[in-house]
């Protein structure tokens, strides 16, 4: 003679427990909800976020470093040798060089326009392997070749080109700069890390000397080297631009900007992860708190079970899976909840969706086993009432 | 006859204080196929009685043998099977489970068993029809009236076939006529051969049952007709 209780009937009786109070159900489970949902949208928006930030680290490269002339000890500027490329490509772990040199024209629509109205851009005269070394992009047409730097053409920045309201390239739109007209071959697309170049036009070497007097003294140095001898390298450029003066350089990593705030983005998600944990937590309190005063509410229900054959372990389980269904429900809601808040985030940002699956089931089974804590205590309460004491009257 | 329920020197004392000795040595035999009626004034320790005899609670003191097994022996979990397949309770407040059918509270008296939900629910309905509610299947119990209520709760004690039937108070919240269907259902049942023993503090009621045993400050003592 033993009692016995079917699983599916024990999982079928913590259901009517919880249909039977709906409203307290509906309410208790919200908490759960909140929670996960919190948790599974900082994910899943962090993700997609990540996913292109990363994206664009992977593009760019890390191993680019930007030497520029810094203020020497002295306080006043002092130029970088015109050699300091070829020497800096001699350092044997550097891969590519390359440089700009800011020229002292100012660009403008039109010769109707005041000299004075230069709206921030730069003229810079480059070499023609820039867009190579920083793996920039075209938005339209071309960059400057061997031809076209010794003539007036000018490829511009992202920022630049729509400061002088230039949007694409037909028809072939053109740019006073000082007193030349310079053809408009092609726009740059936005570049993250380098927004000097955004606001800029771009010439060639031979035309700015020509036109302007131009030397080759870099007024910024781009250096890819192998990934690995990155800090090495960056040690020396000092010293082989400028021995004279190795104080007076400034060696930057312009990826350091997306590291830091990809380190930024894991900080906030870490602290937004922990508000949706403390969520969690208060619910888990909230549902053992519920819980507690069901038990107190069925003491009669209690009673009878014991009384027509329920062992303690069938009270336990019984509001063991109350508890745990109540949080699941709760879970599965949350899990909805927090993907539909990324997907909606990650398309009004034209961002990638990255809703990872596994972070779905886990927040389930999280949600399962905050039920089942909080629903250890009263469980055990629940079973441990003497039956003759439930029944009495 | 053999004895279905044999009590001897059996006492119940709850701790103080002061402590209660709510039973003094008791011993009673009910023999299968009684129908036994036990009155008393409130206080008199009926219902600890009642529980001592269903396996709810231990004596202090004395054995209980339930179908030969000394109770006493036996743990928890074998108590609560002993429960569920030789005892059938029925209590004042009907103790039923709303908004589920009748049909499926009297299933609920099968639940620990470890029967299919057709099979709890084949032998709910029959033990429906033998309390004579064979047409109020599908009712809630907020759909049927206090006799029919404790009908139910009956047909629940009934559904797994005990060896013997404790009912504690089954017509006290009953007016007399209801009652006295009740006190009628119960000796028609014992007719088919169902053990029953009844607490009651209704003299005029115990007095058709064939056998009464009268409990006084925690003593008991056959009320000879």
């Amino acid at each position: 003679m033993r009692s016995r209780l079917r699983v599916l009937d024990s999982v079928l009786l913590g259901l009517r427990g919880l249909a039977s109070r709906t409203a307290r159900t509906i309410l208790t489970a919200t908490g759960i909800a909140i929670g996960i949902a919190a948790i599974v949208a900082v994910l899943g928006i962090s993700a997609s976020g990540r996913a292109d930030l990363l994206a664009t680290l992977d593009n760019l490269g890390t191993n680019l470093l930007r030497v520029e002339p810094g203020s020497g000890i002295f306080g006043t500027g002092s130029d970088v040798p015109e050699e300091a490329a070829a020497m800096t490509g001699r350092i044997r772990p550097v891969e590519q060089v390359t440089q700009t040199t800011r020229t002292e024209a100012s660009v403008r629509r039109n010769d109707l326009i005041s000299e004075l109205e230069t709206k921030g851009i730069t003229v810079l005269a480059a070499d023609l392997d820039l867009i190579d070394v920083l793996r920039a992009e075209l938005a339209e047409g071309r960059f400057i070749d061997a031809a076209t730097s010794q003539v007036p053409t000018v490829v511009l920045g992202d920022v630049a080109a729509k400061r002088l309201g230039i949007v694409n390239l037909d028809p072939v739109p053109r740019v006073y700069v000082n007193d030349t007209y310079f053809t408009v071959i092609g726009i740059l697309e936005p570049m993250e890390i380098h927004p000097d170049i955004e606001r800029s036009v771009v010439i060639g070497y031979p035309v700015a000397a020509e036109l302007f007097e131009t030397t080759r003294s870099p007024t910024s140095m781009y250096v890819r080297s192998a990934p690995d001898f990155i800090n090495d390298v960056a040690e020396v450029i000092p010293a082989t631009v400028n021995p004279e003066q190795p104080d007076a350089v400034q060696v930057s990593r312009p990826s350091d900007a997306l590291e830091a705030r990809k380190a930024a983005d894991e900080a906030l998600t870490n602290l937004l992860i922990g508000l949706g944990a403390v969520a969690l937590l208060v619910a888990g309190v909230a549902i053992a708190n519920i819980m507690v005063i069901s038990v107190l509410e069925r003491r009669m229900e209690i009673g009878v079970r014991r009384a027509i054959g329920a062992t303690r372990g069938h009270i336990r389980i019984q509001f063991l899976i109350e508890s745990m269904m109540l949080a699941g429900i709760g879970g599965v809601l949350g899990m909805v909840l927090g993907a539909a808040i990324t997907v909606g985030y990650a398309a009004s940002r034209n961002l990638t969706v990255a809703v990872p699956p596994q972070g779905l089931a886990l927040s389930v089974l999280a949600a399962l086993a905050i039920g089942a804590v909080a629903g250890l205590y009263p469980a055990i309460r629940a079973s441990r009432i003497p039956p003759a004491e439930a029944v009495r009257k | 006859m053999t004895a279905v329920l044999e009590l001897s020197g059996v006492s119940k004392v709850y701790p103080g204080p002061p402590p209660v000795r709510a039973l003094d040595g008791v011993d009673v035999s009910i023999a299968a196929g009684d129908l036994v009626a036990i009155i008393g004034p409130s206080g008199a320790g009926k219902s600890t009685l009642l529980h001592m005899m269903g396996a709810l609670d231990r004596p202090t003191d004395g054995t209980i043998e339930i179908d030969g097994v000394d109770i006493a022996t036996l743990s928890d979990r074998r108590l609560s099977g002993l429960r569920s397949h030789r005892i059938g309770f029925v209590f004042q407040d009907f103790f039923l489970i709303e908004g589920i059918t009748a049909t499926a509270n009297v299933a609920e008296g099968l639940l620990y068993r470890g029967l299919g939900r057709t099979e709890r629910k084949r032998r709910a309905i029959v033990a429906l029809e033998r309390v004579g509610l064979g047409a109020r299947l599908d009712h809630l119990p907020n759909q049927l009236s206090g006799g029919e209520r404790q009908r139910v709760a009956i047909a629940r004690a009934l559904v797994g076939d005990p060896a013997i039937v404790l009912a504690d108070e089954p017509t006290g919240n009953l007016d007399s006529h209801t009652s006295e269907e009740i006190a009628e259902l119960f000796r028609g049942l014992n007719a088919d051969g169902t053990t029953i023993v009844v607490i009651t503090h209704d003299v005029e009621l115990a007095s058709h049952f064939p056998r009464r045993v009268e409990m006084r400050d925690g003593r008991l003592a056959e009320v000879v007709a």
